[in-house]
């Protein structure tokens, strides 16, 4: 067995870390183990969090926004995994493009934040409910164009009911579902600043046949670096 | 007319005699008083002190024009001011030593205009002791200089009642025009609201038989079947029916808040009454919502409402804005075999069952995004 993913979480509210280390105690089959916690950033990356698989990054630190720093721990290499009330879709979208893997809703934290996690140590889009809104309602013209298919599937999955329901009610297998949202997710990270983690993600993406070469266009003549994949 | 613009009329007004006010009393001082002690230039006893008052003057006509144009508010120190100016005409009148009374001592009747910028924006009164204290002190001029004779008598008399009435007659005239302007507007601004009171009441009344009528069809009859025995508090569908009716009302009471997302207020007032059973809402808005219409608001609301009174313990309600079109839909547990409400203008409804979850969308404009909605699983 794979050695278990390793996660730092950088929140200031002692009860959240606590739910956190909570959902991963009750998801054994995800092994995940929390090496470092701590209110902030610089106190988180002192230690053995600096370097951990995933760092756990609430926007709200202390009584201040830090999604300013988002763009840098990325560029640093850091997968990060944003995880905030701050679910507004411009917030979203601005993490997404500072290059955090993924973004988890508080409330989304129980059903998502593990997996969202684990996809991120793996640089596997997972999308969380939230990301899917933020992506759907997206309308700037800098932004990737999405398929309809792709936007229903996200719509769909923001409402809240699992994949295979969507799936279903889309009349298509739940694993076209999960490629039309990775897809959408994928074409995301060709857009903006480069990142590290983008093109780890992009990386993955096409081998996993989600998104051809030539869809990513010029963004993988800039840094494509295979070294920065991760372990599997 | 609304109350700005009535009010934009007034201080139109109130401005325009302050420019009047100000132009007067620059233009007498240039184009009278000037001239006058020009003329009068060789016989002064000390022409240096006489060109200094007028300059004096001058500058006080100046700083009070200032403070007038630029602001609304009366002259602070306007006394201090006033005194100086009282004195420039005694300093006027001991220079022009035997020509009293004469162009040579235009001061007395030039300051009035002075003391009529001074006190502009303040009662009458203030303007009528300066113009007195200034008649006082010209007879004392008189008597000191020992000329009361029935000419310099006379004289005097002309130049403080001649001034003295247009000065007053202008600051008289421009208050009554400012109050006039004030009655003008407050009386239009009154009409206007009262015209504003009359609209809102009959659009209030009109949205009320709406409610009403809602209301008649489905809370009157479910009250009737209560209240006669007909239908039973125990039973589960009535429970359900109630919590339904609760939501209806506190969506149509949500109706007539004047919010920026009405659509979203309702939603959560609908929201509220299921929390109020127990169960957890979690409602998530994304997207800018276009201007939906109060039908269409109720028609899209009513599938949700109908799956909110029937969700055991969880529900999630979502609204998109995407472009022109809403998307609301709302995931909850509950038993509920199909949604049957929600018919309306242009508004598609559909649904779905994964096992304990029931899925409702509602989409207006409808544009459905595949054949495949409305089916219903198990």
């Amino acid at each position: 067995m794979a050695r278990p993913v390793t996660v730092a979480i950088i929140e200031d509210h002692p009860v959240v870390i606590e739910g956190i280390r909570s959902w991963i105690a009750g998801q054994k089959d995800l092994a995940v183990r929390v090496v470092a916690t701590g209110d902030t950033i610089e106190a988180v990356l002192d230690g053995p969090g600096g370097t951990a698989d995933v760092l756990v990054l609430d926007l709200n630190l202390n009584g201040r926004l830090v999604v300013d720093r988002v763009g840098e721990l990325c560029a640093a290499g850091h997968r990060v995994v944003v995880f905030s009330q701050h679910a507004e879709p411009e917030i979203v979208l601005a993490v997404l493009e500072a290059g955090a893997s993924d973004f988890v809703a508080k409330d989304e934290g129980p059903a998502h934040c593990v997996a969202a996690i684990v996809s991120a140590a793996t640089d596997l889009p997972y999308v969380t409910p939230s990301v899917a809104g933020a992506m759907t309602v997206d309308a700037d013209p800098d932004r990737p164009r999405l398929s309809g298919k792709e936007r229903l599937a996200l719509l769909w999955w923001f409402q809240g009911m699992s994949k295979a329901s969507v799936a279903q009610r889309m009349g298509i297998a739940e694993s076209t579902v999960r490629q039309y949202i990775g897809r959408a997710r994928a074409k995301y990270a060709t857009v903006g600043r480069k990142a590290v983690t983008k093109t780890a993600l992009l990386a993955r993406a096409i081998e996993d046949g989600l998104i051809r070469p030539d869809e990513v266009g010029d963004y993988r003549s800039f840094g494509f670096d295979p070294r920065t994949r991760s372990n599997e | 007319m609304s109350r700005d613009s009535s009010e934009l009329v007034a201080s139109t007004y109130m401005r325009n005699t302050t420019i009047a006010a100000v132009v007067i009393a620059l233009g007498w001082h240039v184009g009278e008083d000037l001239p006058a002690m020009i003329i009068a230039w060789a016989g002064y006893r000390w022409p240096a002190a006489v060109a200094a008052a007028w300059l004096a003057y001058a500058g006080i006509a100046g700083v009070a024009a200032l403070v007038l144009l630029r602001g609304d508010r009366p002259i602070r120190y306007a006394w201090a001011l006033a005194t100086a100016a009282l004195v420039l005409g005694v300093v006027v009148a001991a220079a022009a030593h035997g020509q009293l009374m004469t162009l040579a001592s235009w001061a007395w009747g030039a300051v009035g205009w002075l003391g009529v910028m001074l006190f502009w924006r303040r009662s009458m009164a203030h303007l009528v002791c300066f113009l007195g204290v200034n008649a006082v002190l010209g007879l004392g001029v008189l008597v000191v200089a020992g000329t009361l004779d029935r000419i310099s008598i006379a004289r005097y008399l002309m130049v403080v009642t001649g001034s003295g009435a247009l000065q007053l007659a202008f600051a008289g005239g421009a208050r009554a025009l400012r109050a006039a302007a004030d009655w003008t507007a407050a009386a239009s601004a009154a009409h206007a609201e009262t015209l504003t009171a009359q609209r809102t009441a009959e659009e209030v009344h009109r949205m009320r038989q709406r409610r009403f009528q809602a209301l008649q069809h489905t809370t009157a009859h479910i009250l009737a079947a209560l209240a006669d025995g007909r239908a039973l508090p125990s039973d589960p569908s009535v429970q359900r029916s109630c919590a339904m009716e609760a939501a209806r009302l506190r969506r149509l009471f949500a109706e007539t808040d004047d919010l920026p997302d009405p659509l979203v207020h309702e939603l959560e007032a609908c929201a509220d009454v299921a929390e109020r059973r127990g169960v957890a809402v979690d409602l998530a808005v994304i997207g800018s919502l276009p201007g939906v219409p109060v039908n269409v608001r109720r028609a899209l609301a009513e599938p949700p409402i109908e799956l909110l009174s029937a969700a055991k313990t969880s529900a999630r309600i979502t609204v998109a804005g995407l472009g022109d079109q809403v998307v609301i839909g709302v995931v909850a547990d509950a038993d509920l075999a199909r949604v049957d409400s929600g018919h309306g203008p242009d508004v598609a409804v559909s649904w779905f069952r994964e096992g304990e979850r029931l899925w409702v969308e509602t989409r207006w404009p409808d544009r459905s995004p595949s054949p495949s909605s409305k089916t219903i699983q198990s």
